[in-house]
């Protein structure tokens, strides 16, 4: 893989953002369609909904799993997909870091082989994103050898969250990380995720179901209800309150 | 058992192994195209790849014959331009092999590969792998057991190759007799005891081979 | 509606019966190099006396194994004298019924198109020829006649690892005419219904080890009067006649 990314090289932004363009997106599924059209610019983002609201398929889209009826998406200057014009950057050149919901974990690698997976090249990489300080900051360096079906729910989640770290990766995509953890668990992960949010200084977009973890971590949330954006708003409890008829 | 039957079973064995590895690159192909992708001509492809499995034997082996003879399409090339003949030779129990044993590769690979969940290809795409390294890192592992499933498969059924082998390479003693052909043969003569032999070492292979896939696949999985 | 239909059927049934009892009908295993003769012979027997004739054509080697396991056969008809003669050492022949009918004589052909020169079997030898059909020389009679007569040239040894063997005459035949072999030996009058190949050399009947074809009603038979008639058919001038325009020699 060669070493020059499809972004300008700038240095790191002192208060990170992102500026992710979704325009036009519009991608049919089995009931609904997925319509939406953004411009995010928070450092993380939610997209909370329902199950089944279309969350998944638009972190495909925006990863490049997945081929939109019509779309421009935009991350930074670059533009990944325009259907318009036919272009469409390749998953592997969007430089997007995905922890899908079932952690997608190889099986058949060990969990150092997951982790360096994606690693580029250890002497390109900033020492942000060595193999050292990632698997300090989330402390999975004791479980390297181990195979990825020996770990605990924790363990798979923070290795996971390493793995797609080591990419190198300009975004972070997750998809309900904590969704099958406990409360204690997930109580545990969330410092985590802090780190992760402020050590790394990642753009992210955070996909859940649960407020709590909205009102934890990010700072803006788009509320997604069968494909279309029906609400956009800051992350806190005043400005997010629980209405009546919500779970 | 005389030199002559051994020689009969190691050349049957070596020419059935032969057969199975060649195939495999194209078999493997195959299926992927057949279990990832969607393309125009599909559902034709697919079944043409499957006749050699539902036609009779023989009809398969007169299409080679015809195909591969000196006057024919492929044969005449060979013949003249590389000097190479197919028809009566271990050239043509290999080709015979390899196509009567290609739709069971293929079949039990396309399996495979379809049971692959594809999460793990999409995730290793967003982890940098192009195509090449996505099938040789990750699809081909997680299916290897099947494909060899799909190998042993081809072999035992290389192993007992009849129809397709007689039209196309005879039975030629020490050049193309094969286990099937020299059992057919001896019973013909009413020569029991040595297709009794023969019988015998072609049930002990076949029952290797497929019990080998059997523990392969039963073994508990990690 | 019904009534009618199976009335008809059943009567259409009793017919047919009648009529199968009527005339008899009998199969003939005979060696391949008869095919075309007596498809022509039998088709006239089946038109002059009603009766008709199945004809089963192979090696006279592996008819006569179908024989010994029990194959409906009414006649045997042979390429050579061994395979009766087994058959008749097991008692499964009518002896007094086998008579000698035909002799041949063995060609050497090639492809229409070949360009090799043979003119005699020490041609064969030669390094152009790489590959030599024969039907199956340790068991079908074209092939251990042939067998025989390049043993006694003393070629055999040179010539033993180019033969392809096959199944029976005509089979040799085909594979000459498919080019997938250099040359063949057959008999004569397989060389003569053959539009793709030309006889390269014959061998003079005198040269050639004897050929004879005998024929027999087999004992086992479930129709000996039939198939004794047929016999004499085939022993008649008129047949004769046929077997001499395939190119069959008659034994005096």
């Amino acid at each position: 893989m060669n070493g020059t990314s499809i972004y300008p090289i700038h240095p790191i932004h002192p208060i990170p953002t992102v500026n992710l363009l979704l325009k036009n997106i519009s991608l049919p599924l089995a009931d609904f369609s997925i319509e939406v059209d953004v411009e995010l610019q928070s450092q993380v983002t939610a997209i909370f909904g329902p199950s089944g609201s279309g969350k998944t398929s638009l972190l495909d889209l925006i990863a490049g799993l997945r081929r939109p009826a019509s779309a421009f998406i935009q991350l930074d200057s670059r533009v990944l997909t325009n259907t318009a014009e036919e272009t469409f950057v390749p998953p592997r050149l969007r430089e997007m870091g995905y922890v899908p919901q079932d952690l997608a974990l190889f099986p058949h690698l060990s969990v150092r082989q997951n982790l360096l997976y994606g690693q580029k090249s250890e002497s390109r990489a900033s020492p942000l994103f060595s193999f050292g300080h990632i698997t300090g900051v989330l402390e999975i360096q004791p479980l390297a050898r181990r195979r990825v079906t020996d770990l605990s729910g924790g363990e798979r989640q923070r290795v996971a969250l390493a793995r797609a770290l080591l990419t190198s990766p300009r975004l972070l995509l997750l998809d309900e990380p904590l969704r099958s953890l406990d409360e204690a668990l997930k109580a545990k992960i969330i410092p985590y995720l802090h780190r992760v949010r402020d050590e790394f200084k990642l753009p992210m977009l955070y996909v859940t179901h649960d407020r709590q973890e909205v009102l934890a971590l990010c700072d803006e949330v788009l509320e997604l209800k069968r494909g279309r954006i029906t609400k956009r708003t800051r992350a806190n409890a005043r400005d997010w309150p629980i209405m009546n008829n919500e779970p | 058992m005389t030199a002559e039957e051994w020689q009969i079973v190691w050349f049957t064995a070596w020419v059935s192994a032969l057969s199975t590895l060649l195939i495999l690159p194209v078999g493997l192909a195959a299926a992927w195209l057949l279990a990832r992708r969607d393309w125009p001509g599909k559902s034709l492809v697919q079944t043409v790849v499957m006749m050699p499995l539902v036609m009779p034997p023989v009809a398969t082996g007169l299409i080679l014959l015809k195909l591969l003879g000196r006057r024919g399409p492929l044969g005449r090339f060979l013949h003249e331009t590389l000097d190479l003949d197919v028809i009566f030779t271990w050239r043509g129990v290999l080709i015979a092999l390899g196509v009567m044993s290609f739709p069971l590769l293929v079949l039990s690979a396309r399996i495979a590969f379809e049971q692959v969940n594809p999460r793990f290809e999409q995730i290793a795409r967003t982890l940098g792998a192009g195509e090449a390294r996505v099938f040789f890192t990750i699809t081909l592992p997680l299916a290897w057991r099947g494909i060899l499933g799909g190998m042993t498969l081809a072999f035992a059924r290389a192993l007992g190759e009849f129809g397709a082998t007689i039209m196309v390479a005879g039975n030629i003693p020490g050049r193309t007799s094969t286990l099937s052909l020299s059992i057919f043969q001896h019973v013909q003569l009413g020569q029991d005891a040595q297709a009794y032999r023969l019988l015998g070492v072609s049930v002990a292979l076949a029952f290797l081979a497929v019990w080998t896939s059997e523990c392969l696949l039963l073994r508990p999985r990690r | 509606m019904i009534k009618p239909f199976l009335q008809n059927l059943l009567l259409a049934g009793l017919v047919l019966g009648a009529g199968a009892a009527r005339a008899a009908s009998i199969v003939v295993f005979a060696a391949a190099s008869l095919t075309d003769s007596l498809q022509e012979i039998a088709h006239a027997y089946t038109r002059q006396s009603g009766e008709t004739v199945a004809l089963n054509f192979g090696s006279s080697s592996s008819l006569a194994r179908q024989i010994q396991e029990g194959a409906p056969a009414d006649v045997f008809f042979s390429a050579d004298q061994a395979q009766m003669d087994s058959l008749e050492k097991l008692g499964l022949i009518a002896t007094a019924t086998r008579r000698n009918r035909l002799s041949n004589s063995l060609v050497i052909v090639v492809a229409d198109d070949s360009k090799l020169a043979i003119a005699s079997a020490k041609d064969l030898t030669q390094a152009a020829v790489k590959r030599i059909a024969l039907a199956d020389p340790q068991t079908v009679p074209a092939g251990i006649y042939s067998r025989k007569y390049l043993e006694k040239l003393g070629l055999w040894p040179a010539l033993a690892s180019k033969v392809v063997p096959t199944d029976n005459v005509r089979a040799a035949l085909a594979a000459v005419e498919s080019g997938n072999v250099e040359a063949g030996m057959v008999y004569k009058t397989d060389a003569a219904i053959s539009k793709n190949v030309k006889i390269a050399c014959a061998v003079p009947p005198g040269e050639g080890p004897a050929i004879l074809y005998p024929m027999a009603v087999v004992k086992e038979s479930k129709e000996p009067a039939a198939a004794r008639k047929f016999l004499d058919y085939l022993s008649s001038a008129e047949a004769g006649r046929v077997f001499e325009k395939f190119g069959f020699l008659i034994p005096q």
